[in-house]
């Protein structure tokens, strides 16, 4: 197994403040649930079904026109433009030079978030605060003040999406490359702590408690005993985390870092389609192989892999720098701490918005209904492509339509959710839909692709046990396949409903409505104070939605 | 076993590795600051003022991102003569993140829009107003409609109560002549933008879009920069058939450009002066200077003053666009 089950069971983790749950329930447990366990999948699906209805209401549905019949000939014309696009020499140069950008900008972002990840993983794991004596183990972990800090301090960061972290960093940082690393690696640092203390505490114990009975430090003990063991997987998620933040690094260029980005936002504000065009092409060709790294190393896992590949990530970084130039005397400038201290005067305390409680109430649920909108989109859309892009069909015809299908997967999360957005808004009226589906769209690509690595890895015998003895191909299908793939495909689809609270700040452009809305009116008016607030808010409405998520999961399990 | 015991080793190089790639950063620094000919904007201190130091200049993005290249590259170019100066247009993606950078220092100098340039002097006081335009002393907003919403041109400001229950667009946020002084003017009609549209009013993020959401149907109405909507007229670039003029409002103060407080520190005593004359200094009847101040739509740029924007930044603090 090792590296190999990878992604499938890091990014099931990957959530919450909440890690009892997330532990592996014994199977014995697992089993004894699942007997009565259908009545609670009912109950849930009745959950999933009221909440959408009550989401369409609310955005319009059947209560007024939505779609924008004068607005298709604009749509028609970006999509036309897919064939024509720019190719003049200087523009080529520009999007050269932006790709090289994002590269840096991901990279970067992605190195240090595995260096905070170490750090935090660390000094966030029940192994590193355990006492000494292996017998007490248990009895300590959780009351260890260290151990909660760690917690809190690691925890808090991964409420708030990178965009967010951005415009408060351009505060203080001014037009620095290091806005756009810092804005990536602070939250991915974030999860990253969370992954990793859950690998070092998964590992077996043994060895590690061995060195430290015979002696050994703290740190001594897990970089001999835990690290070894642990390190394929360490690896296989960085790399699941550049991934991550080539995204991150587009939607951060939109909003003024600068690289792909940036020069999409300024192509789309010019209406150059051919231009935009092009830069996605670029965007998707830079996912793509982002991607395909990722995966092969999850997938094969060898160790010469890992460890060349970790060796390749050491060149880009220094690559990245040298592209970048990012100006560290900057970190430590005296003007940066003075902008720092004003950014603090101005934001304590946090305020309500203008009509107070309930307008930040009415914006938190609105954040709540686009998220399950966009998850509900994107989740039907990806368990019927998930099937047809999985790899390793038996006819030539299956795997060509397989290579569509992730072609598809490939260009709808290559484009950022902001273009989406405005897409989306030529042929809909402005409104929470828009917003929501832009969302949809693009979280299709990810859960698309993610809930194809569960069809591939998926354990063949049930099928072909139904084969054997005479079932039909839907039968075996539908009985062999389906029940195995539901629970995974739930768990991703919950996983990805928490991502996608975070990003509906992203979408706010579109009068979408939602704390991302209110956050931006804020923005424009200095509102620090009130800023301050909404992230706060932010942070409380993803905490739910973690908690939710989480139950969901283990009742499903 | 092999294999474990030569991983804590791959591991420990992985991680020096990554430890003197983070340290060489702090090596990089003066062979980029040199190579990117970045300034160092970080050092405020009382030193000489650097002679090769670059001008920074910006504008609130307000149009089509190309057009405010040209605009401002021809504005760059007569600057570094005028001023015998590297000159670098800087462009930027919103509204206040022009405020912001320049705040932190990034921008030297910005042409800011009446709403942005009092939030631009309350984030950074001290800041110097340089100049306007001939045009911006009697701004005017121009409200549009989509033909197909049976809206009828009107010639007074409180008329524009037909456009209740319609589906409204702004330009940006921090616009003063696309949502500061229209929402103002919806006012004076017993009109709010919260309440009176039919769903949010949006915010189109510039003037070119909200012609081209009002054009698509996106939107019934917005309302825009009059200057804008005239140059797009001029060029042929709008289906009049298609959006049709409502009204154009009084006028009102709007454009200006802005430096920083310590623009002297940074280039040299009596330099924010300089700059301000050689804005003033534009002529057009010299052929050159005509080619830029058509750029800006403009006959000459004159003096300005911070008490022509009182009035902005009691309405933008009514309307809860400068907090405090």
């Amino acid at each position: 197994m090792g590296a190999a089950r990878g992604l499938t069971d890091l990014t099931e983790r990957e959530v919450g403040l909440f890690p009892e749950d997330e532990h592996l329930v014994p199977l014995e447990k697992g089993r004894s649930r699942r007997v009565g366990g259908w009545s609670g999948r009912r109950a849930w699906l009745v959950a999933l079904v009221v909440a959408v209805v009550w989401a369409l209401w609310s955005a319009g549905v059947g209560r007024r026109a939505l779609v924008n019949p004068g607005g298709w000939t604009l749509m028609s014309r970006f999509w036309k433009a897919a064939v024509h696009p720019e190719l003049s020499g200087a523009f080529l140069r520009t999007t050269w030079s932006a790709t090289w950008t994002t590269i840096a900008f991901a990279v970067l972002g992605a190195a240090l978030s595995v260096v905070i990840g170490c750090i935090g993983g660390v000094l966030t794991s029940e192994t590193w605060w355990r006492r000494s004596r292996p017998g007490r183990a248990g009895a300590a972990h959780g009351v260890r003040p260290g151990w909660f800090a760690g917690r809190v301090l690691f925890g808090l960061p991964r409420g708030v999406h990178e965009a967010v972290w951005g415009l408060f960093l351009v505060h203080v940082l001014g037009r620095d490359p290091m806005v756009g690393v810092l804005a990536i690696a602070i939250p991915f640092g974030a999860i990253t702590a969370k992954v990793y203390s859950e690998l070092i505490d998964d590992s077996a114990q043994g060895p590690y408690d061995a060195l430290r009975a015979a002696g050994a430090g703290r740190l001594s003990a897990l970089v001999y005993a835990v690290f070894p063991r642990t390190l394929p997987d360490l690896v296989s998620y960085a790399f699941y985390r550049l991934e991550c933040s080539v995204r991150s690094a587009v939607i951060l260029g939109m909003i003024g870092a600068g690289g792909l980005g940036f020069q999409l936002s300024l192509s789309f504000q010019s209406l150059r389609y051919g231009e935009m065009w092009t830069l996605i092409y670029a965007l998707v060709i830079v996912s793509a192989l982002a991607d395909l790294w990722g995966a092969t190393l999850r997938r094969r896992g060898a160790p010469r892999l890992v460890r060349r590949s970790a060796a390749a990530g050491v060149v880009l970084v220094v690559a990245s720098v040298v592209h970048l130039g990012p100006d560290l005397g900057r970190l430590v400038a005296g003007r940066t701490r003075s902008l720092l201290a004003d950014l603090a005067r101005d934001s304590w305390p946090p305020s309500l918005p203008a009509g107070g409680w309930a307008e930040l109430g009415r914006q938190a649920v609105d954040t709540v209904q686009m998220s399950l909108l966009a998850i509900a989109l994107a989740s039907s859309l990806a368990i019927l492509v998930a099937f047809v892009a999985a790899r390793g069909g038996r006819t030539r015809a299956r795997r060509l339509l397989a290579t569509g299908a992730r072609l598809l997967l490939l260009v709808t999360r290559a484009i950022p959710p902001p273009v989406w957005a405005l897409l989306v808004l030529f042929v809909l009226f402005p409104g929470p839909l828009p917003g929501a589906v832009a969302l949809g769209i693009y979280n299709f690509g990810i859960l698309g692709r993610l809930t194809g690595e569960v069809v591939e890895n998926l354990d063949p015998r049930p099928e072909a046990a139904l084969r054997a003895i005479g079932a039909g191909g839907a039968q075996a299908f539908a009985y062999g396949v389906v029940p195995v793939a539901f629970a995974r495909f739930a768990a991703y689809s919950l996983y990805r409903w928490e991502v996608a609270v975070r990003e509906t700040v992203v979408v706010g452009v579109v009068g979408a409505g939602g704390l991302g809305r209110l956050l931006e009116q804020q923005r424009a008016a200095f509102d620090f104070n009130g800023m301050l607030g909404t992230v706060v808010a932010l942070i409380v409405v993803s905490l739910v939605v973690d908690g939710i998520s989480a139950w969901a999961r283990r009742s499903l399990r | 076993m092999t294999l474990s015991r030569r991983r804590p080793r791959a591991l420990v190089a992985v991680l020096a590795l990554l430890v003197l790639a983070v340290a060489a950063c702090g090596d990089d620094k003066p062979t980029t600051t040199a190579a990117g000919a970045d300034g160092d904007a970080t050092t405020t201190s009382t030193a000489a003022p650097d002679p090769n130091r670059v001008l920074k200049i910006s504008a609130i993005p307000d149009q089509d991102p190309s057009k405010l290249t040209t605009i401002n590259t021809a504005m760059a170019v007569y600057l570094s003569t005028a001023l015998d100066r590297k000159v670098e247009y800087v462009p930027v993606t919103d509204y206040a993140a022009s405020v912001s950078l320049f705040k932190t220092g990034d921008l030297d100098m910005v042409f800011f829009g009446g709403l942005t340039g009092v939030q631009a002097r309350l984030q950074t006081p001290g800041a110097v107003l340089l100049a306007q335009r001939d045009i911006d002393d009697a701004f005017q907003t121009v409200f549009i409609a989509n033909a197909g919403a049976k809206l009828a041109a009107v010639s007074d400001v409180k008329e524009l109560a037909e456009l209740k229950g319609k589906r409204f667009t702004f330009g940006s946020e921090s616009s003063t002549s696309g949502r500061l002084m229209p929402e103002y003017f919806l006012d004076q009609a017993g009109l709010s933008s919260a309440t009176d549209f039919s769903g949010p009013a949006g915010f189109s993020g510039s003037h070119d879009k909200t012609i081209d959401l009002v054009q698509a149907g996106t939107y019934d109405a917005g309302a825009l920069n009059l200057q804008v909507w005239k140059k797009r007229k001029d060029a042929g670039t709008v289906d009049t058939t298609k959006v049709v003029e409502l009204l154009v409002s009084p006028p009102y103060h709007d454009y200006h450009w802005m430096a920083g407080p310590d623009t002297d520190e940074r280039f040299g005593a009596g330099f924010t002066a300089r700059v301000s004359d050689a804005l003033l200094a534009l002529d057009y009847t010299n052929p050159t200077h005509a080619k830029l101040l058509d750029l800006y739509g403009a006959k000459k740029f004159i003096a300005t003053s911070a008490g022509n924007y009182t009035e902005i930044e009691e309405i933008g603090r009514k309307l809860n666009l400068i907090a405090g």
